[in-house]
């Protein structure tokens, strides 16, 4: 079989960091080949450097055994490579033939000769949709026909699917998969990225997997297993300080009163009937992959979404049963929700350090005076700076400028100075230096130790696992397996949360 | 003076200078000293405390916008605010009530239309733009349709103390600049001190954040364009007092723009979050002296509005490139 695509000691770094680490991948021509990893393991950035996204910081890439180096997506097109999006890559408000010839418009068109073409190209396909139909009305598994038909109207033979199955029912699943069929039958390559294992195993021909950057092992997929999988997508020896000491050493906090409890709350297709408990005293880990929709869960009990309006499911906190429209109300009993995105909605970030701080106590409404400033705001926010050992080179420094890991801190010591006895950490340690990342679990732990429920969401195994007593894995918008961290270990944990 | 203090002034200096405050301050000395050597009736007491006051009501319609574009807004229909209520205050008093209370019915319809297009930004989810730009029509056409008819509303006759805003001094000062200058401390206090105006600059400076933090942003946007549109009401009384009459027809002339001239030349910039006070009277000074200055060298009103025009630009565009946006579209590069 002749190799198309083969990455040789192929790196990309962004900002020094490596997210694909000297791999050496090759696709076949006319195969299916799946791509599995925890999040952040690179296979997305795999494919997007193939799709012509990236360029490559070292390495080599070959298609055909010829030496190329992509500058634009346009480019790799030309290459005939096509990376199929979910819907994002779609305009919604015209109709499918004129989505299929997009960026060939002549001067003067007619809209009914565009759509014969179409009509004719999706009939060789054999796909069944409409050419006249306006995309808006289309469904996810239409939208990804129209998607490949255009991949294939500007003759690419090699596809990239990332996650192609996460929002589609099981039948348009059935759809998909026989699509798939058919492209390999014409010659055409897959690349196949998805945390679902069983489809992974009964499509693909061969299987790579990929952990923190590094190709980790490649075959045929007959030779695999859902446990050999698992194991090579967590198999990490953890020889540095901050996770070195297991979990397992660690003896686990007993829960105190339950403080949160979700019943079946549904929210669209991102939870679906997810039930899940929150006690009080201890650190409850949630772990998920992409899509799981864990960050979702907590958002809804912290009020920053709103669950479906029937057949939502019941919140209750600490007992009484609660519906928040805003953060507010949240906020005000006691919920903090710090966000994984401390760009987007955390930082106020041409602010001053304790102007930050401080807006989370006016904004719990505790704050005593009335008429404020900034030496009050300083006086008010220095104890939680102290603690949460936020260093900047001045008091004046606007947090856009100060490192990942204060910023961080900034976030978390914002929460914090409203006295929440619920605190939702969404990826606490994201893009934060080690040095950072020790002192913020630091906190976690004596948040727990104080008596206050604390809830971590973490992509990263050991950090779950170093941090929690108590652990729940969320797949496709429920909890599916709840564990104590006596029983846990990566592999289990990785294991229920793949399917 | 100790030489790290020494270096810090010389170090605030430095970025003083490099700020848009710090241009627009040069910028501003430059004209008042070109416009004082160049036209021998501009450097006068008498042509000076004309420019102040002149330039006051503009002062105080632009600390009602500087309001709403700290917190991520922008309000268009202020003119339209203005000239409806006032008009249809003073149609109430003539028609027999006393003016104290058309006034205080003119003060509650402001308030209410601030309040309502309010509503349509922070619950209905509208751009603040189109919803201020629509809502001021609709104003406009109701007062026009339902509350007066003629354009030109004068002040109703035997109201003393009225015309004394307007025209009135205290110890040689005119009225109006005090008044300008004591919303000035207001809105500064407003801003720099209490949990309303902090929480505006939050909310502008990231709404998300603000939200998860557990500020009430919705709230807070319709108070903020009620007190945009009360400010209005309150410039449109000083307009009425000093020149005896209110002309419906300002609606349809530049001054919104010459409002939107002064909060971004003076440095509030329309991605929000950020702006003082200060900032409101630099841009106001700098104006009052270009348009005076073009006024006494006699340049025809259309050549004005297009200098005017041309500086809104350059200021618009310098602001959205000392202060983009947000870092995504600011990178955005591939054209």
């Amino acid at each position: 079989m002749t190799e198309i695509v083969q990455f040789r000691k192929a790196t990309k770094a962004f900002a020094g960091n490596a997210a694909v680490r000297d791999v050496d991948f090759t696709l076949r021509q006319g195969e299916v080949h799946a791509l599995l990893g925890e999040n952040g393991a690179g296979k997305s950035t795999l494919t997007k450097v193939l799709a012509g996204l990236y360029p490559l910081t070292s390495g080599e890439m070959l298609i055909d055994g010829k030496p190329v180096s992509f500058s634009s997506p346009a480019d790799a097109m030309k290459h005939g490579i096509a990376m199929v999006f979910q819907e994002t890559n779609l305009i919604p408000s015209m109709n499918v033939a004129q989505n299929i010839f997009l960026g060939e418009e002549r001067f003067f068109n007619r809209l009914r000769g565009v759509n014969i073409k179409a009509q004719q190209h999706l009939q060789r396909l054999n796909f069944h949709v409409e050419p006249t139909a306006l995309v808006s009305t289309l469904g996810a598994a239409k939208k990804q026909m129209v998607e490949i038909a255009r991949a294939v109207h500007h003759k690419a033979r090699i596809f990239i699917f990332d996650e192609p199955t996460a929002t589609l029912t099981p039948e348009e699943k059935q759809h998909f998969f026989a699509l798939v069929e058919r492209l390999k039958g014409e010659g055409a390559s897959v690349i196949f990225i998805s945390h679902a294992l069983e489809e992974v195993l009964s499509i693909a021909d061969r299987i790579s997997v990929l952990r923190d950057g590094a190709l980790i092992a490649t075959d045929e997929a007959r030779n695999f297993t859902r446990e050999r999988i698992v194991q090579a997508m967590v198999g990490r020896q953890l020889t540095d300080a901050l996770y070195g000491d297991a979990a397992a050493k660690r003896v686990a906090r007993r829960p105190g009163d339950k403080v949160l409890a979700l019943e079946n709350v549904s929210m669209g297709k991102a939870v679906r009937s997810a039930t899940l408990s929150v006690f009080a005293g201890q650190v409850t880990g949630l772990f998920g992959l992409v899509g799981a929709g864990r960050t979702e869960m907590m958002k809804i009990a912290a009020g920053v979404l709103k669950r479906d309006f029937f057949h939502g499911g019941r919140i209750t906190l600490r007992g009484e049963a609660v519906r928040f429209r805003v953060p507010r109300q949240a906020v005000r009993r006691g919920v903090a929700y710090i966000t994984e995105d401390r760009k987007l909605d955390g930082l106020f970030d041409t602010m001053g350090i304790a102007q930050n701080v401080f807006l989370g106590k006016l904004a719990k409404g505790s704050n005593p005076v009335s008429v404020i400033g900034l030496g009050e705001a300083r006086r008010q926010s220095a104890e939680w700076i102290e603690t949460m050992k936020v260093r900047s080179i001045g008091a004046n420094v606007r947090v856009v400028e100060l490192s990942g890991g204060n910023q961080q801190k900034v976030v978390i010591a914002k929460s914090l100075i409203q006295a929440p006895s619920l605190i939702i950490f969404d990826e606490p340690t994201r893009g934060v230096d080690v040095g950072a990342i020790a002192e913020i679990h630091r906190i976690i732990e004596r948040l727990a130790d104080a008596g206050a429920a604390v809830v971590v969401i973490s992509s990263y195994l050991p950090e779950i696992l170093n941090l929690s007593d108590r652990i729940l894995v969320a797949r496709q918008g429920r909890i599916v397996e709840e564990m104590t961290i006596d029983e846990a270990s990566e592999e289990k944990i990785m294991y229920a949360a793949v399917h | 003076m100790s030489e790290a203090a020494a270096q810090g002034n010389q170090a605030r200096l430095s970025s003083l200078l490099n700020s848009q405050e710090g241009i627009v301050l040069v910028l501003a000395v430059l004209a008042f000293v070109l416009f004082s050597l160049l036209l021998p009736s501009f450097f006068s007491p008498g042509n000076i405390l004309a420019l102040i006051r002149s330039v006051s009501i503009l002062g105080i319609l632009a600390l009602g916008m500087a309001l709403v574009v700290i917190a991520r807004g922008i309000d268009v229909s202020m003119i339209a605010t203005m000239v409806v209520s006032v008009s249809w205050a003073f149609v109430i008093a003539r028609s027999g009530y006393s003016l104290e209370f058309a006034l205080l019915v003119g003060a509650l319809f402001a308030v209410s239309a601030g309040m309502l297009i309010g509503v349509l930004i922070a619950f209905g989810e509208v751009a603040p733009i189109f919803a201020t730009l629509a809502a001021g029509s609709v104003i406009y056409g109701l007062g026009r349709t339902f509350f007066f008819t003629l354009e030109m509303q004068n002040v109703p006759p035997g109201a003393g103390w009225f015309s004394l805003i307007g025209q009135g001094r205290i110890l040689g000062v005119p009225v109006t600049v005090v008044i300008f200058a004591m919303l000035c401390l207001a809105l500064h206090l407003v801003l720099s001190r209490t949990w309303f105006g902090w929480q505006t600059y939050a909310m502008g400076n990231n709404p998300g954040a603000a939200r998860i933090t557990g500020i009430s942003n919705r709230p807070m946007i319709v108070a903020q364009y009620a007190i945009s549109a009360l400010i209005a009401y309150g410039a449109g009384l000083v307009l009425a007092s000093s020149a005896s009459a209110i002309n419906a027809r300002l609606f349809n002339s530049t001054m919104i723009y010459d409002i939107l001239l002064v909060v971004v030349l003076g440095g509030i910039g329309l991605n929000g979050g950020h702006g003082k006070v200060r900032n409101v009277i630099l841009g106001t000074i700098f104006v009052g002296i270009l348009l005076n200055g073009m006024t006494i060298m006699n340049i025809a009103y259309t050549i004005q509005n297009l200098v005017k025009g041309v500086v809104l630009l350059l200021a618009i565009v310098i602001d959205s490139l000392v202060n983009p946006r947000d870092e995504q579209t600011s990178q955005q590069g591939d054209l």
